[in-house]
């Protein structure tokens, strides 16, 4: 079977230069598509590279885009913190229903928790924190929980005939045992932030942002700047999901070696 | 070679045990005997047999001290009840700590077993060398054999000597020569002084005959009908020593094993 044909097949393993091929087929497809694209609602590459210009030296898009990752560091920071603890804290009976409800408050809306939180925190800045972490939350603690649920009773039970206390067992099975599945939860739930960020930006405009940017700039129907300001929060995210899964492979290396290639 | 019978290093006394409704174990009892052979200082192996699912890994649990029985006692070389920590374990499926190499799973196990740093790494050391793992030192779990697994978890479980190593199935889905290797392990094991005794739970009869001075079989009674009755206990114990069967190289080649082999297996399709 040729290199080219396994890429058809169903649970194939391809090698690096068969990736790359498959990778610049549709990367090539998706440029086509959009210098061909027929709807006018798409700008051209062209007409998003000048609105990009134009919103980073006259627009104040370097000050917007401190401003939000500013806000989106704070926030991370704070939820892998409420997270962890909660998650951890899976393994006292005490605790568990303070999990689970955390866990079913991803259901609710952003939106309808505005005016709560808006007189618990006074709003501007420390609003957009709070719902921020308030939405990464709840969707890490779901994740992470179910990793610490899901240790098997084994890796405990090795600890124990090894004599170990069980706040020593603690450390090593669930806090470094899970590190490295901690570390891919925090990714997954950084996009998730960053999926959140207009909306949260949109509620209290005063500090800007790049969310803030976004709405002003759907106000006035300017569709290239619109999409300048997507692609680089697709640059910033996709870096920032770089940066984390370099991070993971540097503090826990054993993480890539469990991993099944298929 | 002349042997006998020394102190009771493990005794279990009339378990009892039933889960979901089922009774599991019921009235298990057995001792291993610290056997003193002439002009030499090596352990025992201590085999107990039985088919699957009938409670033996149940039984290595509450004998390790991590399940309480529902009735019954389990007493170690000083008369105190086991608890977890007291004896060396190394389960079926070799458990170590992912995250940390086969040095550092090696060198933790010193520390938890109160060894100071330096203490920990010299063991370790010894250890690596003992079970030809230098070369894997710097290896995490999952770059690891099945078979170099087993020996990092046994290894693991030597780094602060114990009375008693449990093994849980240590022959359990190894291809012939793997399998040479293991029971040759096993007696390696045994010979290292530092822990003299190991009890095997197995299925496997004839590895467990090849490497074991006392054997137990673990089974369910049968109802006249043929029908199984809920609840296991010791059915049938072999004393290979007193056969002269134990601690020979050639055992396997011995008509008198290959006899008694036959019997077992007889029995054992009955359990």
């Amino acid at each position: 079977m040729s290199k080219l044909a396994r890429a058809f097949q169903p649970n194939r393993v391809v090698d690096s230069s068969t990736t790359g091929l498959i990778f610049l087929f549709w990367a090539g497809t998706a440029l086509l598509l959009w210098f061909a694209s027929p709807w006018k609602t798409l700008p051209t590459p062209h007409e998003i590279w000048v609105a990009l210009g134009h919103l980073w030296w006259s627009g104040g898009m370097g000050p917007e885009m401190f401003s939000t990752l500013k806000l989106i560091a704070h926030a991370v920071l704070l939820t892998t913190v409420i997270s962890l603890l909660l998650s951890y804290a899976t393994i006292i009976a005490f605790f568990r229903p303070v999990v689970a409800m955390t866990s079913k408050l991803r259901f609710l809306g952003l939106t309808g928790l505005v005016f709560p939180f808006t007189l618990m925190t006074g709003g501007g800045y420390t609003l957009k924190v709070a719902l921020l972490t308030f939405g990464m939350t709840s969707f890490f603690v779901t994740s992470m929980a179910q990793v610490v649920i899901e240790i098997p009773r084994a890796e405990f039970d090795h600890m124990r005939v090894l004599g170990s206390s069980e706040l020593r067992i603690f450390w090593e099975v669930v806090v470094r045992g899970t590190l490295d599945k901690a570390l891919d939860v925090l990714r997954q739930n950084l996009a998730m932030g960053w999926a959140m960020i207009t909306m949260v930006e949109g509620i209290s405009r005063a500090e800007g942002g790049v969310g803030a940017m976004i709405l002003d700039q759907n106000k006035h129907f300017n569709l290239a700047e619109v999409y300048a300001i997507l692609v680089v929060i697709l640059i910033l995210g996709l870096t920032m999901d770089y940066a984390m899964g370099a991070l993971t492979n540097i503090v826990c290396p054993h993480a890539a070696l469990g991993r099944v290639q298929r | 070679m002349k042997a006998t019978a020394g102190e009771v290093l493990l005794d279990v006394k009339d378990v009892k045990l039933s889960l979901g409704g089922g009774k599991i174990l019921d009235g298990v009892s057995f001792q291993v005997i610290d056997w003193i052979r002439e002009e030499t200082t090596t352990g025992q192996v201590v085999s107990l047999l039985g088919p699957s699912g009938v409670g033996k890994t149940r039984l290595l649990r509450i004998m390790a001290g991590l399940d309480a029985p529902d009735a019954g006692t389990v007493h170690g070389k000083d008369k105190a009840p086991l608890e977890a920590g007291s004896v060396g374990v190394v389960f079926q499926d070799y458990p170590l700590l992912r995250h940390r190499t086969v040095e550092d799973n090696l060198q933790l196990a010193g520390k938890i077993g109160g060894l100071d740093a330096a203490a920990a790494s010299k063991r370790t050391q010894e250890l690596l060398k003992t079970f030809a793992l230098t070369e894997r030192a710097t290896f995490y779990p999952a770059q690891l054999s099945g078979g170099q697994k087993q020996r990092v978890a046994i290894a693991q479980q030597l780094v602060v000597p114990r009375q008693l190593l449990l093994m849980d199935e240590p022959f359990s889905g190894l291809d012939p020569a793997a399998l040479e290797d293991v029971m040759k392990l096993l007696v390696d094991v045994a010979n290292l002084h530092e822990l003299n005794t190991i009890v095997v739970i197995t299925h496997d009869i004839r590895a467990a005959m090849a490497v074991s001075d006392t054997l137990y079989m673990l089974g369910r009674d049968r109802k006249p009908d043929g029908t199984l009755i809920p609840g296991a206990r010791i059915q049938a114990t072999y004393d290979l020593v007193a056969l002269d069967l134990a601690w020979r190289t050639d055992v396997q080649t011995l008509e008198a094993f290959v006899i008694l082999e036959r019997e077992i297996k007889a029995k054992f399709r009955t359990l």
